[in-house]
């Protein structure tokens, strides 16, 4: 298990240093956030605009970032050759392509839980500024301190990661991961609602399981496919399985203020697991038929 | 006694084939090959002789098209024959996000290795190739020179009984080429068994045992370095051609 470990932290490590996936993670954070700033919803209606918006970046960026993260991990392995460094050691093609894929959700995962957290913090935000609203008649109460949390996280964030690439010589985009994910998680603190958690929650986690499907298929394509083509190929996938997924039952769910039934992410986890393991299947058969390293 | 055979290649050959299963190129062309325990093999030849291929099936990355291979007697795509090989290709391919430090404790751990003889290696390591101070730096800011250390480091971290040198000394500056060749002698008379190539003709004359010489895929000579006669470099020459001159004159005029 020590060489599928090596290979997974490394993985991860790999894509926390990608200057796509910050780009990435930025992009849903500030969706969730500055989505209900806009007004194109009617009065009282902020926290689920924040709500649809935290969970469609989760779904659509974790996804793009799922995709393009670890097409982009594969090719670099085999187009620069570090691939064959790894499998001149006793790792098996099976064992090095399936510790890819896990490195890859590894990372995927710091994403997701990144931006349920800040989507939590400004949902959260949103209802106990809707109420203050309300009571008050001052509407920009709304847009209250949880969303200026959030912009602060994201730029803080960012701004203190680019303090320590300049004075300490850490990596900057690592750096910038760990601590947007610190501040999400620490603004939670004082915007945390258990309840609202219990429901938003498994929702955010049932939207993880198209991204890891996505993964182990953008794995797949990039073993037999060039970057561009591995990437649209994984698009075309996207395109033809998007009306499937099913999410405004989700969506309704939550709108009409209930939680999901346990049966709903059980059956889901069960209609993933089946397409994540024959993406791995093919993946892996892909890469024991193929030469590494040749002309 | 006849010593251990470390590599064994019959009648080993490989084609390139396109997407459409044309076949392309044929790299290598029916070679026999065999490396005892504790010999260091010197594998010559121009650019384009199938050396680095050769190395590749040996590392069980490409599949012959044709012959067989045995690595300590096994399937060289076998987990237990790599466990015995420490490789270093002719470029130094690292992953540019990862330190030296974590760049070693990555192929430690791709070794099988417990964190602690990991990290006690990887310092080991770092200081023999002068890479202490810089231990904590990204790879991918590294000049080639360096790239090529931590490359090294990294093919040595398993204690191989095997090393597979494609090209050692290549980007290297003349100190640091001195240096590698004495490594390579220092592993050599511990026992270590060793199969590099190289197109400085001097470095292998001054490190191999033994060196087969290919051309287009085929082995044109084999001999130990002292029963060649003339220096290496005659003999390579005789065997592989002089060349050609470039036709400069029109493109002058």
């Amino acid at each position: 298990m020590r060489k599928f470990f090596a290979i997974a932290r490394a993985t991860a490590l790999e894509m926390a240093c990608e200057p796509l996936a910050l780009l990435l993670t930025l992009s849903a954070m500030a969706l969730a956030v500055l989505t209900p700033v806009m007004h194109y919803h009617q009065f009282g209606e902020a926290s689920r605009m924040a709500r649809d918006a935290g969970l469609s970046a989760l779904l659509v960026f974790g996804i793009a970032y799922g995709v393009f993260c670890t097409v982009k991990s594969i090719r670099r392995e085999i187009d620069s050759g570090t691939i064959e460094m790894a499998l001149a050691h006793s790792v098996s093609r099976a064992q090095f392509f399936l510790a890819k894929i896990a490195g890859a959700a590894i990372a995927y995962f710091v994403f997701a839980a990144t931006v349920a957290s800040v989507s939590l913090i400004v949902v959260n935000g949103a209802e106990i500024g809707g109420r203050i609203a309300k009571r008050t008649g001052d509407v920009a109460a709304v847009f209250g301190p949880s969303r200026v949390f959030a912009l602060v996280a994201m730029v803080g964030g960012v701004a203190f990661a680019a303090v320590l690439n300049r004075f300490c010589r850490f990596r900057f985009t690592l750096s910038a991961t760990v601590l947007l994910l610190g501040l999400s998680v620490v603004g939670l603190v004082p915007y945390f609602d258990a309840k609202l958690a219990a429901r938003f929650l498994p929702v955010a986690a049932e939207l993880t399981l198209p991204a890891l499907v996505f993964i182990a298929a953008s794995a797949a394509f990039a073993v037999r496919w060039r970057e561009n083509a591995a990437t649209t190929a994984a698009g075309g996938l996207f395109l033809a399985a998007m009306p499937l997924l099913g999410n405004y039952y989700l969506s309704d769910v939550l709108s009409k203020g209930g939680s999901l039934p346990l049966w709903h992410p059980a059956l889901a986890v069960l209609a993933t697991l089946p397409s994540i393991a024959a993406f791995a299947w093919l993946g892996v058969s892909l890469l024991e038929g193929r030469d590494v390293g040749g002309t | 006694m006849e010593a251990e055979k470390v590599i064994e290649l019959a009648g080993v050959e490989k084609t390139f084939r396109d997407f459409w299963l044309r076949p392309t190129v044929k790299a290598v062309d029916g070679l026999d090959l065999s490396v005892a325990r504790g010999e260091v093999f010197g594998l010559l030849g121009p650019n384009g002789s199938g050396k680095s291929t050769t190395i590749k099936m040996i590392l069980g990355l490409l599949g012959p098209s044709a012959g067989s291979i045995r690595l300590f007697g096994l399937s060289p795509r076998s987990i237990e024959a790599r466990k015995r090989i420490g490789y270093l290709p002719e470029l130094s391919y690292l992953h540019p996000f990862l330190t030296a430090s974590e760049t070693l404790h990555y192929y430690a751990g791709l070794c099988g290795l417990d964190r602690t003889t990991a990290r006690s290696r990887a310092t080991q390591l770092l200081e023999m190739v002068g890479l202490e101070e810089v231990a904590g730096r990204a790879v991918g800011g590294f000049s080639k020179g360096m790239a090529r250390r931590v490359a090294l480091a990294s093919s040595l971290i398993g204690k191989p009984e095997l090393l597979v040198l494609d090209e050692p000394t290549s980007g290297l500056d003349p100190v640091s080429t001195n240096e590698v060749k004495t490594l390579v002698k220092t592993l050599a008379r511990g026992g270590m068994t060793i199969l590099m190539t190289s197109h400085l003709l001097a470095d292998a004359e001054d490190v191999c045992g033994r060196v087969m010489i290919v051309n287009h895929g085929k082995a044109v000579a084999e001999g130990r370095i002292g029963e060649i006669g003339s220096s290496l470099n005659e003999f390579f020459l005789a065997k592989v051609g002089e060349g050609r001159d470039f036709k400069v004159a029109p493109f002058l005029q």
